[in-house]
């Protein structure tokens, strides 16, 4: 300290550097909030083992209906994350999710669009409202609460204007409409190949996108920076980053995944309607903020925001074997999102 | 007058020595750092008493425990000769911030009336004496205008309002014209000489020599916690405080060499016609060569602040601006860094030591500006925190577990590992402890050495005379001629020398003669 005139300290070999310097607070913390969310996931398999009849929850064919069922959640939580992260809101994705179905399903079978365009199309429509959303947000500066809440009423009107309110079924297409059987079976296709052990196809994009995005936030420049600027953006400015382009990014990947996901379950389901989406708000925090994201920005994971979708799915698979009754199922989810948060509190404390 | 009730309840026969605010052994600490250490302190009625310090010498500490918004470890307070538990009786204290503490969203009436409304459930309407003394003030005609449609100057009258219905004794104003015009703040020293005349204890904490001078009967000097000199009579002159403020607080490194630094022939900074667009500052010259520290010095609301962010691009401006060859916004935002003065504004909190270190990097620590690469971020962060000395366990470690003066470190690291040319440092030393400083003042030497130039916005004299080769004062938004800090034998010359640059552009006869922008020395 007191050794003015000494030159630069010769530097520290990389590997001699890392002595002392493996877990920090910080990591600790994250690892409590993983190895927490898996204790709970494997309570939760106990209880519905114990309640459920035999051979009913606890099989492969059910653990692969969860992993399916999970995927929908999953992926647009995954998206959210990086709107979190970055310490934005985003309330329209569900909107988007109806928006999309609906194009493609209108695009092509109404309009006689080819599936490849009409997806296309949804998935420009994804990039629009995701632009509309960080423009107003960046450049207007208005908070995201409000535009996203705003945005998300004017995407579920275009949605029942263009639908015009009606069931699509590629499979059973309007009066005088024609779907060409190739383009029925590829679409299809995409979320129901045969594939070993019966693992369903959602499964494996849900993978590739929660690779993506676990590469995004833990192992890119863009997610570091996206920490960053969520954790304080008056000094992302200072620093110069790219505060507006970042912003834009993440609630475009947002909005692509809510288009994602919608192409997904409408080829899974293999019809589409226009109220679609509506009720993945909830859920879809839920998964995000029991994952350990926090609401303030910069923090969180594509590993939590997965675990917490697991989580609900599992118990409201569960719930569902029990024939609990749907209020059971708003309960204990509500619940598990509030004692997710209180949790999360307890151990934020503990560090200090 | 402002209250001639409360004139005509004192009566004037027992207005002997006791009268007053009387300060015994005051002592406040926060950790290991001593904001108030045994400070004594005597403030009589019917006088406005002066307190002045640098930055982190216990001023603000001393308001806190005086307002009742923080207890003090130990010590005695008295007022009027009796015992003041401030903490438990907050009503006998009114704080006239620079921004007071009101409702903004409630009419000047409300603002006035609120926490005294009493328990009845219907809306109250101003009584007699409030109207009387809304009056004095000069407030009745905004009376039912919000608060935020109605200047400053009249929050602070509301402020001495509120204080003066609930018949407080001791007024603290805390640097509370920063943000006044000339005008306003004449009216506010009248204000302030009223309450005193009244019998009222009045104290006026301000960086402003050639007002404590001017409007003070005596002025106390705090340093590191303690009172270490009173200055009034013959000895209360702008000189006497300037010279008293920093008598003894900075020796030049002896190991520093006391011969200018090599200059660089390069141009580093070059302003022409730099006009802050908020009028903040106007028509400003400035050339800065490579190799040079440059000191910008103003008290607050002069302009200095602004103009050094606007140097880094953080302001609104106009005028050519020219960086080593390079010119106008995108020569800033490629040469300059800006490390500002509040933490909460240059540290990421969520990020570890190390990546708060490399945050302002790029390609340098992401393979094509895509994949980190973990193992060279490290790499930089440990070479950083060697080079800077922080005391860190680890660079993994959250950036809360350092000190103030690490964490300071750790901000100026990361503007630095960029290589600005331009290194903009807001008090790059405010809130850090003594070791950090020499550490920051030693870094801040050896990055001019290499090259670059530093511009650093000042508002404490020993950190110029340390640092600075040249220094420039803004006193109402126009810069003086250079000093050349080298040519003062010690501090007290420089604070006397700085102290006259800011006293000459706020006489109101002489600031009228010059055209803007002209030096006034």
């Amino acid at each position: 300290m007191t050794q003015h005139s000494s030159p630069m300290p010769p530097v520290q070999p990389p590997g001699a550097a890392s002595t002392g310097d493996r877990w920090s607070g910080r990591a600790l913390a994250a690892g409590i909030r993983i190895g927490g969310l898996v204790i709970a996931i494997l309570i939760v398999i106990v209880v519905f083992t114990a309640l459920s009849k035999p051979n009913t929850f606890l099989t492969f064919t059910n653990a692969v209906g969860i992993l399916r069922s999970m995927s929908t959640i999953a992926m647009v939580a995954l998206g959210l994350t990086l709107v979190i992260v970055v310490g934005e809101i985003d309330l329209s994705f569900g909107y988007v999710y109806g928006l999309a179905s609906i194009l493609i399903g209108v695009a092509w079978i109404i309009w006689g669009w080819p599936i490849y365009l009409a997806i296309l199309l949804a998935f420009a429509a994804a990039v629009v409202v995701g632009s509309i959303n960080a423009f107003l947000v960046t450049v207007l500066k208005i908070p995201s609460f409000i535009v996203t809440l705003g945005t998300g009423q004017l995407v579920f009107g275009t949605t029942l204007l263009v639908s015009n309110t009606a069931t699509l079924n590629p499979a059973y297409p309007p009066v005088g409409k024609i779907v060409p059987k190739d383009q029925v079976d590829w679409f299809f296709g995409l979320s129901n190949q045969h594939l070993p052990f019966d693992i369903p196809m959602q499964a494996i994009w849900m993978t590739a996108v929660a690779i993506i995005i676990g590469f995004i936030l833990s192992r890119s420049l863009f997610g570091f920076r996206l920490k960053a600027i969520g954790g304080n953006p008056a000094a992302a400015e200072l620093a110069r980053l790219p505060t507006v382009k970042y912003k834009f990014a993440a609630f475009i990947i947002c909005s692509l995944l809510a288009a994602l996901a919608a192409m997904l379950d409408f080829a899974f389901i293999g019809s589409v309607q226009p109220n679609a989406g509506v009720g993945l708000t909830f859920p879809i925090f839920a998964a995000v903020i029991i994952g350990g994201a926090s609401l303030a920005g910069g923090r969180g994971t594509a590993i939590g925001t997965l675990s917490g979708a697991l989580l609900l799915a599992i118990i409201a698979n569960g719930l569902a074997l029990l024939s609990a009754g749907s209020y059971l199922s708003n309960f204990v989810s509500g619940a598990v999102t509030i004692a997710a948060v209180v949790l999360d509190r307890f151990t934020q404390s503990l560090r200090k | 007058m402002i209250d001639e009730g409360a004139v005509a309840a004192t009566d004037p026969a027992t207005a002997t020595a006791v009268r007053g605010l009387r300060i015994r052994g005051l002592r406040k600490w926060y950790g290991d750092t001593r904001a108030l250490d045994g400070l004594d302190l005597e403030a009589r009625a019917g006088e406005i008493l002066g307190v002045a310090g640098p930055n982190g010498a216990g001023k603000s500490t001393l308001i806190k425990v005086l307002a009742g918004e923080t207890r003090a470890d130990s010590g005695e307070i008295e007022l009027d000769g009796r015992p003041w538990d401030t903490a438990m009786d907050r009503d006998r204290v009114a704080v006239v911030h620079q921004e007071p503490q009101l409702f903004p969203n409630l009419t000047v009436a409300e603002n006035l009336m609120v926490g005294r409304e009493g328990t009845r459930a219907t809306v109250r309407h101003l009584n007699t004496q409030e109207r009387s003394l809304m009056r004095d003030l000069a407030i009745l005609e905004v009376a039912d205008r919000k608060l935020d449609d109605v200047p400053l100057a009249i929050h602070q009258r509301v402020e001495i309002g509120r204080a003066l219905a609930r018949d407080a004794r001791v007024f603290l104003f805390d640097e509370p014209n920063s943000a006044l015009t000339q005008e306003e703040s004449k009216d506010l020293f009248r204000r302030m000489h009223l309450l005193a005349d009244a019998g009222n204890v009045v104290l006026l904490v301000s960086h402003r020599i050639a007002e404590l001078a001017e409007h003070t009967d005596r002025v106390v000097l705090i340093l590191d916690g303690v009172c270490t000199d009173v200055l009034e009579g013959e000895a209360l002159t702008p000189d006497g405080i300037a010279a008293g403020l920093v008598s003894g607080q900075a020796a030049r490194d002896p190991s520093e060499p006391v011969v200018a630094r090599s200059e660089g022939e390069g141009t580093g900074l070059r302003l022409t016609g730099w006009t802050h667009t908020g009028g903040e500052f106007a028509d400003i010259d400035l050339h800065v060569k490579v190799g040079q520290i440059v000191s910008i010095v103003g008290v607050e609301g002069s302009g200095a602040r602004e103009l050094v962010r606007s140097i880094a691009g953080f302001e609104r401006t106009t005028g050519e601006v020219e960086v080593g060859s390079r010119t106008g916004m995108p020569a800033i935002a490629t040469g300059t860094s800006l490390v500002s003065a509040d933490r909460h504004t240059s540290l990421f909190p969520n990020l570890t030591i190390g990546d708060n270190m490399v945050s302002r990097l790029g390609r340098e620590i992401a393979t094509g500006g895509i994949a980190l690469r973990r193992r060279r971020m490290l790499r930089i962060a440990h070479e950083l925190r060697d080079q800077f000395r922080v005391k860190a366990a680890s660079v993994r470690l959250p950036i809360r577990s350092l000190s103030g003066g690490n964490q300071q470190k750790v901000a100026i690291a990361a503007a630095i590992v960029k290589r600005p040319s331009i290194l903009v440092l807001e008090e790059p030393t405010r809130g850090v402890d003594v070791g950090s400083k020499r550490e920051i003042y030693r870094l801040m030497r050896e990055y001019a050495g290499r090259g670059h130039a530093l511009i650093i916005y000042c508002t404490e004299i020993p950190e110029v005379f340390e640092t600075a080769d040249l220094a420039y004062v803004v006193s109402e938004g126009r810069l003086s001629d250079p000093l050349m800090v080298m040519t003062y034998p010690d501090v007290e010359a420089l604070a006397r020398a700085v102290t006259r640059l800011e006293r000459h552009s706020t006489m109101p006869n002489q600031a009228a003669v010059p055209p803007l922008g002209s030096a006034t020395v």
